[in-house]
């Protein structure tokens, strides 16, 4: 460890910074690439998913709007894996056919059963939206500490190199130094798009998850008129 | 999630490939060697304090010196006199009329500094165990009339006699060298330096310089007449038409207490003051103390000590206290004696506040 940042004082690339950096500050990076890597490969899916989502709540309202039966497409969505708005509707209309069948006796246990089922497609939707964007707040918020870590290590280290070998130079400082600042640089280029990217997506999740509940609110009004047309006979009957 | 996080990677390696190959070590930066520039203190007294007069002139608001008589000018002088060159020395008086018996010194420093020719070359050839130096030292030695002292067996008339016998059996040895011309007075006194163990070289030698002294024509009288005989004087060049006034002939610089040796005069008697830490208003106190000194540094009468500021009771405590620091630290130690005349009566200011 006392050769640290002195044994080469002229190279001064990044690679020989890292290379002379000490074990510490050298698992600081590796940790933060790693985290970056992560944060990307977030962004990445997040993006690709985001965009996937959005299209389906598109078309899912396209057909939805478009006057065609629910039972219909109630069949056409059952028998295949759904997701966001498509979902919420698969599993209403489970709910509300498997009251029917049976013979619901009150309208209101009904309405309730029903929301019940949107509610927790809802959320799971929501959650998939959501997950992965903690581990981007973390990045963000944690980087730039690991790196500055790793920088304290870094100076610490290197300052003690400086004490054994006895002068204080400027070229026996610096690159001691440099090595130590490359920690918070590599924290601070992990941290800054985690934030961003963090920032970017709960917010559209948020906006995706308004839309899911807008609709889940209207289909549930629909299904509340549909019981009501179908109990009122039943009842006037009787 | 395992694309994206492959694209990730994949990404990440692209960007450090690069960094590690495009941001490699960054330029030096380019500094040019530059020399330490060397400061000097210079104290301002040298400029403040400088004065130049005349010691038994009357006193006047401006010490001046003695008017000098020449009137060109000369750049850039500081010290007064009649003088071409700017000298420190004071102007010294009319020198004696020189001895006209020493006139005969600078001839033998003359003949004993012979100009290199060939016949001397050819000497050294013959003669090459002979110390290079040594020539030299029997050079400074011939003009000095000293070496006669030393004990010489022959008595006085012993040397003009031996003269003739030295001739032949310095020629003798060198057998190509013309006859030497040199005036038989010199060699005379020459021999008066020599011991007898050296007689051999010492002929030697006298041939060369005989030689020498023919080959180059030399004339001691001419070298005589060439010689600076203006009377020797000192001072400077500054010319000064003002009168004469009290002042020291030479420049001086003024004679006050440094800074340090003040501070090394008021450090003793703090040493030897115990201030009651606590008193009311001793911050505000300001101490004077005059006393008059004696060459050995104690006390000629009683210091006189004025306290200003803060409280009565404080006040009187402090200059008490200083009065009895005082008297307990002399002889004061560490004073220049050469500046006596202005720690003979001299005033030390204290600041209380910054002993408590």
């Amino acid at each position: 460890m006392e050769q640290v940042g002195l044994a080469a004082t002229s190279d001064v690339s990044l690679w020989s910074l890292f290379m002379q950096a000490g074990f510490v500050v050298k698992l600081v990076m590796l940790g933060l690439i790693g985290a970056s890597v992560w944060t990307w490969a977030i962004v990445v899916d997040k993006m690709l998913k985001f965009g996937k989502v959005r299209r389906q709540l598109d078309a899912f309202e396209q057909v939805f709007w478009s006057g065609q039966s629910l039972e219909e497409l109630y069949r056409t969505l059952s028998d295949r894996t759904t997701s966001g708005m498509g979902a919420i509707f698969v599993s209403a209309m489970r709910e509300w056919k498997k009251s029917f069948e049976r013979g619901a006796r009150s309208p209101i246990g009904l309405q309730m059963r029903i929301d019940r089922a949107m509610d927790v497609t809802l959320s799971r939707e929501a959650e998939t939206l959501e997950a992965r964007l903690g581990s981007l707040a973390t990045i963000g918020s944690a980087g730039p500490f690991v790196g500055l870590f790793g920088t304290v290590v870094g100076i610490m280290t290197s300052f003690q190199a400086i004490a054994g070998s006895k002068q204080t130079s400027l070229a026996v400082v610096a690159p001691g130094i440099a090595e130590a600042l490359l920690a918070t640089a590599i924290g601070l280029l992990a941290a800054i798009p985690a934030v961003i990217a963090y920032n970017k997506f709960s917010a559209d999740a948020g906006k995706l998850t308004a839309r899911m509940e807008g609709f889940a609110d209207e289909f549930s009004a629909i299904l509340s008129r549909q019981i009501d047309e179908k109990l009122q006979p039943r009842q006037a009957a009787q | 999630m395992k694309t994206s996080l492959v694209t990730s990677a994949v990404l990440h390696a692209l960007v450090l490939t690069w960094a590690l190959v495009s941001l490699g070590s960054p330029e030096a930066f380019e500094v040019s060697d530059s020399e330490a520039l060397p400061v000097e203190m210079v104290p301002i007294e040298e400029l403040t304090q400088t004065q130049q007069g005349v010691k038994e002139a009357p006193k006047a608001e401006k010490s001046s010196p003695t008017p000098t008589k020449r009137p060109d000018r000369v750049e850039n002088a500081e010290n007064a006199g009649d003088n071409d060159v700017d000298l420190k020395t004071p102007p010294t008086p009319d020198a004696k009329p020189l001895n006209t018996e020493s006139a005969a010194a600078p001839e033998k420093t003359e003949k004993a500094l012979p100009t290199p020719d060939p016949v001397k070359e050819e000497i050294e050839e013959q003669t090459e165990e002979k110390p290079a130096s040594e020539p030299a030292t029997e050079v400074a030695a011939l003009p000095t009339p000293k070496e006669e002292v030393k004990p010489e067996p022959e008595p006085e008339e012993a040397p003009a006699e031996e003269q003739p016998a030295e001739n032949p059996e310095a020629e003798a040895l060198p057998d190509k060298i013309p006859t030497p011309m040199a005036k038989p007075k010199v060699e005379a006194q020459a021999q008066t330096a020599k011991t007898p163990d050296r007689k051999n070289e010492e002929a030697k030698k006298e041939t060369k310089k005989a030689a020498s002294a023919k080959e180059s024509d030399f004339n001691a009288d001419e070298v005589a007449a060439l010689l600076n005989k203006t009377e020797p004087s000192g001072g400077g060049a500054k010319r000064s038409t003002e009168t004469a006034s009290l002042g020291t002939k030479k420049t001086t610089i003024g004679n006050t207490l440094s800074q340090s040796e003040m501070d090394a005069l008021r450090g003793q008697i703090q040493n030897n003051w115990s201030i009651i830490p606590g008193m009311a208003d001793a911050g505000d106190v300001r101490i004077k103390v005059t006393m008059q000194l004696d060459e050995s540094g104690n006390l000629v009468g009683e210091p006189v000590v004025e306290a200003t500021g803060g409280s009565e009771t404080a006040r009187r405590a402090l200059a008490s206290g200083a009065a009895r620091a005082i008297r307990k630290s002399v002889p004061f130690k560490g004073l220049p004696p050469d500046k006596y005349d202005s720690w003979s009566d001299v005033v030390v200011n204290f600041d209380p506040s910054s002993m408590l």
